[in-house]
């Protein structure tokens, strides 16, 4: 199995895409049309200083019904899941939750999936970890491996066959 | 007995005639049994349409009326007089809400008639066994209670002492004032609060007919509009209040001088044990805080309490105890106040964590030339001028998670101490503020916005995500979305203007007084717009933010109004009581006392002789929970009995 198998999505993209477009359209209507801008979460958005995610802009954009513009934007891609929009939003808009509809979506209409994703997906698929965390650095800039620590080594899928099928599975329910 | 009704249907307009075929409807209920006549008029409660209803009762020798039309909560006042000045008893009328419940409900105007007629039939069933009833009439006691000793207190005990009615103004902290003796200068003219202030509070504690209850709760409130009886619980301020000069001697000789965080100050002051919580308090008297003093807390203070040494008027008495004082008044006006939120509920803004992050309260008592830094603008961590100071507006307010509601004083507050700081600290000082909109919405604040524009502050449109304190040293980040740019805002002092919220004990305090909260939890005012003094309880009024945040401007109008409704029930000797309210079989009652416990309005009672559950008439709200808990039928509610009910149910089916 390879990660090509998943931005291809050659089939059920019909009935996904309506699903996702549902999903959208809620959150277009339940939600996006109560932020009143104060930009609360672009003040604190990770993503803004360098990347220059605006989450409150991509409300602003949902508000306006402007989907398909977001859904080829590449700068959707950028969120960085914090959840600090999440967190602290007064009027419980939750930018992350659109973002991750709009990705989905994106997915759903046979955008690629920019490298980073499919880097951790390929972690996943094989070790069943998002990082291979062998060594770390202290503060005292001293580096230390997992066995020095008396750490047992990472545990890795047994069946990886089955393992990698189960994973693809939700990976493609989920979007 | 057979009854002679007439039915009588209103257009309403359009409003009912629109959805409901009327002439139907009219013809339907002249052929229903009991019916001698019916009518249908184009605005029944116009005077012609009054004249039609009394005409009719003439006429037709009418004993009982049916008046199909709109709810009863909007013309039954009106209709009781129609047909009492037509000569039929103002409680055999009954009201088939036709538009509200009816034309307004549907569309079908087919269905909507055969509703109307069921509705009709159902009325009729009702009037055929009505009893007529009549009022009867409590003296009123032309006194008032006014709880709460800030402004609005204030205010509405000198404009009804002003009327000439004797009021127990009754106020929790050692001194009246309130929250306005709190601030420094008031928007948008600048006004000194204690200029304004202070005359009243004076004016209050002077005025003949006031009688000033300071550190003192209210207890219990028994009764009901015209007749209250309130129990005032004084709290002992071990100061004799008639002896004590406010010479201020005990609280020099205090021994925790300067030791105990002054509440008056928000904590950034010292006081003593022995104190005046600020120099214009009203009474000017002294107290001992028993949670403090040493000889109060721990039974020893040196050889002997070093205040009772120096008070030369030996005014200290630590014998002092808890006074109840029960007073009969006729009216009764809550102006509790409000509370800030404690705005380290926004963890991410570190009010908890960084002494130089304050509230816009704090700001006010360190810009007061009375306040801990005798108007010095010091930072609280190490006493130094700030270089640069920061606003937050909306600090919990119009936020899902904290408070919905706008604060409707953040805004103008703020720019009110840009203004102040700006006059102070001249242009040394650099002044931001981040706001999410300003509503500058009052007479004068508008032109005051603009004056504050020209003074040279940073404003950003949006809402900083967190405060970051580095080694004492405030940051933020603020995306100002008029420049689409995102500033990293380096100061010194951040001043978050927090949400208003009820007071902390406002839900057990409205149990005391039987009134209702909105869902904000302020006092609920029996309407928004056309009765928004009025409470749900009879003779009792609220005024300023007890209601819902507001600014002074507001809150002494609505203290004066709340006033002045109250006046209209001291003026009159007596009050009529309307007959629809509970009585009790004597046959019947066992004596159980069910009703008695159910009784949210301390109405009912047991005759020990007799063993009969009684009314007590001026009490009876009318609600009619003691008559569903009734094991054995003997509670009825007047011309709402059951059999009168069941007879309209069985019509309608």
């Amino acid at each position: 199995m390879s990660i090509r198998d998943l931005t291809s999505m050659a089939e059920a993209q019909g009935l996904q895409r309506k699903e996702i477009n549902e999903r959208l359209k809620k959150l277009q209507n339940d939600v996006s049309d109560y932020c009143f801008q104060c930009a609360k979460c672009t003040s604190g958005c990770e993503a803004h200083k360098l990347l220059e995610l605006e989450p409150h802009k991509i409300v602003a954009l949902l508000k306006k019904g402007l989907i398909d513009e977001l859904v080829n934007a590449d700068i959707i891609w950028t969120c960085m899941s914090c959840l600090k929009c999440f967190e602290r939003c007064p009027q419980n808009v939750a930018p992350v939750e659109i973002l991750y509809a709009l990705k989905n979506l994106a997915v759903a209409n046979g955008k690629q999936i920019p490298g980073q994703y499919t880097a951790i997906l390929q972690s996943v698929l094989s070790l069943g970890l998002i990082q291979d965390i062998q060594t770390m650095t202290t503060k005292e800039n001293i580096t230390i491996k997992r066995d020095d620590l008396g750490l047992p080594p990472l545990s890795k899928p047994v069946d990886s066959a089955t393992f990698q099928t189960a994973i693809m599975k939700l990976a493609l329910e989920k979007i | 007995m057979t009854h002679r009704i007439g039915v009588f249907i209103c257009h309403c307009g359009i409003n009912i005639a629109q959805n409901v075929d009327v002439e139907a409807l009219t013809e339907y209920a002249s052929h229903l049994d009991g019916v001698i006549v019916s009518k249908n008029y184009k605005y029944m409660c116009s005077d012609a349409g009054a004249n039609v209803i009394k005409d009719a009762i003439k006429e037709h020798k009418l004993d009982r009326v049916v008046i199909a039309s709109c709810s009863p909560r909007m013309h039954e006042h009106t209709f009781r007089d129609v047909v009492r000045d037509g000569g039929v008893n103002p409680y055999c009328l009954e009201i088939a809400n036709i538009r509200e419940q009816c034309s307004w409900a549907h569309t079908d105007k087919e269905q909507a008639t055969e509703k109307a007629k069921a509705l009709v039939r159902s009325a009729v069933a009702k009037a055929k066994l009505m009893e007529p009833l009549s009022t009867s009439t409590i003296p009123v006691i032309p006194e008032a209670l006014v709880i709460g000793g800030g402004i609005a207190g204030i205010q509405a005990s000198l404009d009804l002492a002003n009327d000439g009615f004797k009021v127990y103004l009754v106020e929790r902290e050692p001194t009246i004032g309130g929250r306005m003796a709190q601030l420094d200068k008031t928007f948008p003219t600048l006004d000194c609060a204690s200029c304004i202030l202070t005359p009243k509070m004076m004016e209050a504690a002077n005025h003949a007919n006031i009688e000033l209850f300071t550190y003192a709760d209210i207890a219990k409130i028994e009764g009901s509009i015209g007749n209250y009886t309130v129990q005032i619980k004084k709290k002992p301020r071990y100061v004799d209040i008639k002896k004590c000069t406010g010479c201020g001697d005990c609280a020099q000789a205090c021994r925790l001088k300067g030791r105990v965080s002054n509440e008056f100050d928000l904590g950034l002051g010292k006081r003593g044990a022995a104190y005046l919580a600020f120099p214009q308090a009203v009474p000017l008297k002294y107290t001992i805080d028993s949670k403090h003093c040493l000889f109060l807390t721990r039974g020893k203070c040196g050889d002997t309490p070093a205040c009772k040494e120096a008070c030369l008027q030996q005014a200290i008495n630590f014998d002092q105890k808890e006074e109840i004082i029960t007073k009969k008044v006729g009216a009764i006006i809550v102006a509790t106040g409000y509370d800030l939120l404690d705005p380290s509920a926004i963890y991410e803004y570190g009010y908890a964590t960084s002494a130089d992050v304050i509230t816009s309260l704090e700001m006010e008592r360190l810009i007061s030339s009375s306040g801990p830094t005798k108007g010095e603008i010091l930072r609280p961590s190490d006493q130094k001028k700030p270089k640069s100071i920061t606003f937050i507006l909306c600090v919990g307010s119009r936020d899902e998670t904290q408070c919905t509601w706008c604060c409707r004083i953040g805004c103008m507050s703020a720019l009110k101490h840009v203004y102040l700081l700006r006059e102070k600290l001249g242009e040394d000082v650099e002044i931001n503020v981040c706001y999410t909109d300003i509503r500058s919405y009052g007479k004068g604040y508008e032109e005051f916005y603009r004056k504050v524009r020209g003074l040279k502050t940073n404003m950003f449109r949006g809402r900083p995500s967190e405060v970051r304190n580095i080694s004492g040293q405030l940051t933020l980040d603020i995306f100002d979305t008029m420049t689409s740019k995102l500033f990293e805002v380096t100061t010194d002092l951040v001043v978050l203007v927090p949400a208003i919220v009820p007071r902390f004990d406002a839900t057990a305090f409205a149990r005391i007084l039987h009134l209702t909260q909105s869902g904000d939890g302020f006092l609920l005012e029996a309407h928004p717009k056309l009765r928004p003094m009025d409470t749900f309880v009879n003779g009792m009024f609220i005024a300023g933010c007890c209601q819902g945040p507001k600014d002074i401007q507001d809150t002494v109008s609505q203290a004066s109004g709340a006033a002045s409704r109250a006046a209209i029930i001291l003026s009159k000797k007596e009050l009529e009581i309307d007959p629809l309210i509970a009585s009790v079989d004597e046959e019947i009652c066992t004596g159980c006392g069910i009703c008695i416990e159910v009784c949210p309005y301390d109405a009912r009672s047991l005759n020990e002789k007799t063993r009969v559950a009684l009314v007590n008439d001026a009490l009876c709200a009318g609600c009619g929970g003691c008559i569903a808990a009734c094991p054995s039928n003997a509670s009825v509610h007047k011309n709402f009995t059951k059999k009168q009910i069941l007879n309209m149910v069985d019509e309608t089916l």
